[in-house]
């Protein structure tokens, strides 16, 4: 091999690295490695100035490699992929040293992180001497997407998409289209009403020429990649617009009748829109859920208003309602996160219950009132104007809610130690709504392997870049929206949507897609034929030649994991951009 | 990775932001939480490789870092696919290149990108492990753990505790006692 001609580009990223990491020393380090031709430091390389050093640097010094020392690759390579690419070179001539996340952010001792920083940067241009030029494969897009979820992200994803004229098919698990929404009565901070919000999207869905809606259905396997997925949806025998069809009741039910054949469809995405499901609220045993009757959660307080009835089990009207937030949320046994709809939820029963029951008292005991959305600091002014009592409770110092005495005028007394006052209170309540959060469904973990993304700790769905890059996922062509990725309320989970749709116009405008270039390959002359790499591939991706007794990898099939690379014991397979040479390089590099 | 992500560049010039901002933030932001055993003052740091497969043990890393929690210096880490192409020659190579220990990491069971890479690894992992026992390599050279995109916490804890323990191991010999061979052959 010729030497190569290395450009070492080592990212300050502002301080974020420069604080704890001597960039000079790695560049000095750099600049004496074999191969070398130019080393460098810049405050931002990702930016345009950045990017434009390493173009030029290229063109100018006749770079034919070049290594980045920044941030994860997992958040650059693509850039500087680009950015190569913009000066002719081939974009595999690039590789990446992760000297942010896994060096700067995690090490506080400067000496020992710009030692591993320089290993690092040893191991990304020992490796780089080893890279090949590789060519893309394009690929054609199908049109089609498929939708997991028929709530207002899943109704809103898929309008968005058949109003541009493609194919949509939404699968849904219940017997109808609406999911949590359709359990809401009026929705905060504007008080229109939920029903009306969701019939309209409902309807067009059903009668649209490009949506095809399965409900009480199911993906059961989702196989291939971007642009070209192909979906098996198992529906249940009385599919389609039936009267089952409507915004349906409490809860979802299983589609039911007879399951038929499987259908096979073939889609180009997936939005993947499951949701999310209320929190148990009886897990919390200080509020009685469960056991006193008039401890309720805000979905069964949405039903009574719905039904225009609002009033204890014992049928008469409450004199004293008390709103408990964050069932659930903000705790330390329960879901750390905040679940950001019951704040604003809760001031909406306050309006509710001010006009549905005249002369009850209403109090409302939280622990912050959030209230960050649009309109809604204005709704929480409102709210405090109808005589709400407002009591702040501590996080983790859960209120107690017990029976009272006979004698008392009220059915369950409420003890809080108020946090604003420092006190120890007590306060009646006839009806207690719990506003219980939103978590991970049952299923999403299912969801999840299904279509090959990732759960955080919480179980919601992790996007690609929670700043940059919210509904995309780090599997290409497979997006996240709605409240499956987070609790969220109805304006964000549509933004998503409609961000979720536009994302795969983008590719569908385009026809085709770049699918990476790294696959396994089979070394003819080396493979002994012993077929232990053809039951091993999970995607059926090596095939056996019988005449001629070799096996051959069929690479528009390859997904690139490299478990046959490790398997073949003839050393026969090579898995282009993560070869053995590669690999030892990187081995010997970090030690050196 | 999506092709079509937009990157700092698309946006106006980020390199002229205020780098007073930058270091008022990173003084906010940056500090290790914790102390995180450092190999200075003395004590001796062992070398530990990495090999953490794309989808979830990288990204578990990655996680460690943009949450600022601190881990020994110890780890270099190895990015591949997938567990799965983890070969026990690379394990071989590390330790005979003066690794004090391995570290690989994959997907929790179950959770491999592609379906069930991480079986193989586990189903591999045994066999290694004897081999390595063989040669009279220490257990505690060689570890094989599971790592979700959002256990950062956990990947720290595990580096942190693996250097412990190769600490009171003590450096390898396994480079020399090669290096030796090599020379009396
Ligand atoms: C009590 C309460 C009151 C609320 N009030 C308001 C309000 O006033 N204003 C506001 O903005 N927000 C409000 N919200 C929030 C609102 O409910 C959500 O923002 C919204 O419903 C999110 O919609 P989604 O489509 O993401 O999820 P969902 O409504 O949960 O829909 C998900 C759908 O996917 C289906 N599904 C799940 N898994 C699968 C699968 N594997 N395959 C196929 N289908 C599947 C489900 O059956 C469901 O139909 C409230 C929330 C609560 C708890
Ligand atoms: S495992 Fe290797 S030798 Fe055996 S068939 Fe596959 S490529 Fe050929
Ligand atoms: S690298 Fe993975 S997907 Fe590709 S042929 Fe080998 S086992 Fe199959
Ligand atoms: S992708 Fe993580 S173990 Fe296979």
């Amino acid at each position: 091999m010729d030497q190569p001609r290395i450009g070492v580009y080592v990212c300050a990223c502002g301080t974020n690295i420069a604080k704890v990491v001597d960039c000079d020393a790695v560049v000095r380090a750099a600049e004496g490695l074999p191969g070398v031709a130019v080393a460098t430091t810049y405050k931002y390389m990702c930016s345009t100035p950045g990017q434009e050093m390493i173009v030029a640097d290229i063109e100018e010094k006749k770079l034919d490699r070049v290594v980045v020392a920044s941030c994860s690759p997992r958040m650059h390579e693509l850039t500087f992929r680009k950015a190569v690419k913009k000066a002719s070179m081939n974009q595999y001539y690039l590789q990446m040293a992760n000297i942010r996340e896994h060096c700067s952010w995690v090490h506080g001792d400067g000496v020992e992180a710009t030692q591993k920083a320089i290993g690092l940067v040893r191991a990304a241009v020992k490796r780089v001497a080893f890279h090949e030029p590789l060519e893309s494969r394009m690929v054609a897009m199908c049109p089609n997407t498929l939708v997991l979820g028929g709530g207002i992200a899943g109704l809103t994803a898929a309008l968005e998409l058949a109003d541009a004229g493609y194919q949509v098919y939404l699968v849904e698990k219940a017997d109808h289209l609406g999911g949590n929404l359709a359990r809401v009565d009026l929705t905060a901070p504007h008080l229109d009403s939920a029903r009306d919000l969701l019939r309209e999207r409902i309807h067009r869905v059903m009668g649209h020429p490009h949506v095809e809606p399965f409900l009480g259905a199911e993906v059961q396997s989702l196989e291939g990649y971007v642009g070209n997925f192909t979906a098996t949806v198992a529906v249940p025998g009385g599919n389609g617009a039936g009267p089952a069809a409507a915004e349906g009741d409490d809860g979802p039910t299983d589609g039911g009748g007879a399951t038929r054949s499987p259908r096979t469809l073939e889609v180009g995405s997936v939005i993947v829109a499951t949701g999310y499901r209320e929190f148990d609220a009886s897990r919390i045993t200080h509020f009685g859920y469960g056991k006193l009757p008039n401890v309720i959660t805000s979905f069964e307080f949405e039903r009574m208003v719905r039904e225009g009835r609002i009033e204890t089990v014992e049928g008469r009207q409450p004199q004293y309602v008390a709103i408990l937030h964050c069932v659930g949320s903000r705790s330390q046994e329960f879901h750390a996160y905040c679940s950001r709809v019951c704040c604003m939820t809760a001031l909406k029963y306050a309006h509710e219950l001010k006009s549905a029951v005249p002369g009850c008292y209403v109090s409302d005991v939280y622990i912050d009132m959030h209230a960050f959305g649009k309109g809604c600091e204005d709704f929480y002014r409102r709210s405090s104007e109808v005589k709400t009592l407002f009591l702040m409770y501590g996080k983790n110092d859960y209120p107690v809610i017990r029976k009272a005495e006979p004698g008392d005028d009220c059915g369950m007394l409420i003890e809080v130690s108020e946090q604003l006052s420092g006190e120890l209170i007590e306060i009646p309540a006839d009806l207690v709504i719990l506003m219980v959060g939103m978590e991970a469904r049952e299923d999403s973990a299912e969801v999840a392997r299904l279509v090959g993304i990732s759960q955080d700790k919480d179980g919601w769905f992790i996007e690609s870049h929670p700043k940059l890059d919210p509904v995309a996922t780090t599997t290409e062509g497979v997006f996240i929206a709605g409240t499956c990725a987070a609790p969220k309320d109805i304006p964000d989970s549509v933004a998503q949507a409609r961000a979720a749709a536009a994302r795969i116009l983008g590719k569908i405008a385009r026809g085709s897609i770049e699918v990476d270039a790294v696959f396994a390959e089979i070394d003819e002359e080396a493979c002994s034929g012993c077929r232990i790499c053809n039951e091993l591939c999970p995607y059926s991706a090596i095939e056996y030649k019988a005449d001629e007794k070799r096996s051959r990898v069929i690479s528009a099939l390859c997904k690139a994991c490299g478990a046959c690379v490790a398997a073949c014991p003839s050393g026969a397979i090579r898995a282009r951009h993560f070869t053995d040479e590669q690999i030892f390089a990187e081995i010997v590099g970090v030690l050196a | 990775m999506n092709e079509d992500r937009p990157t700092v560049a698309d946006l106006p010039t980020v390199a002229d932001l205020p780098t007073v901002a930058d270091d008022q933030t990173a003084a906010r932001v940056d500090r290790p939480a914790r102390r995180a055993p450092t190999g200075a003052a003395g004590s001796f740091q062992p070398r530990i490789v990495g090999f953490l497969c794309n989808w979830c043990s990288y990204a578990g890393a990655d996680l460690a870092g943009t949450s600022r929690t601190p881990y020994a210096a110890s780890v270099r880490v190895i990015r591949v696919m997938c567990s799965a192409r983890i070969d026990p020659t690379f394990v071989l190579k590390a330790l005979a290149e003066g690794a004090d220990g391995v570290l690989i990491c994959g997907c929790h069971p179950g959770d491999c990108h592609y379906s069930e890479g991480n079986y193989k690894t586990m189903r591999r992992y045994p066999l290694l492990k004897r081999m390595l026992a063989d040669l009279g390599i220490e257990d505690a050279r060689v570890r094989l753990e599971w790592v979700s995109a959002s256990e950062g916490q956990r990947f720290a804890d595990l580096v942190d505790d693996m250097t412990q323990r190769l600490r009171a191991l003590g450096p390898s010999r396994i480079k020399t006692a090669l290096a030796t061979d090599h020379a009396e052959r």
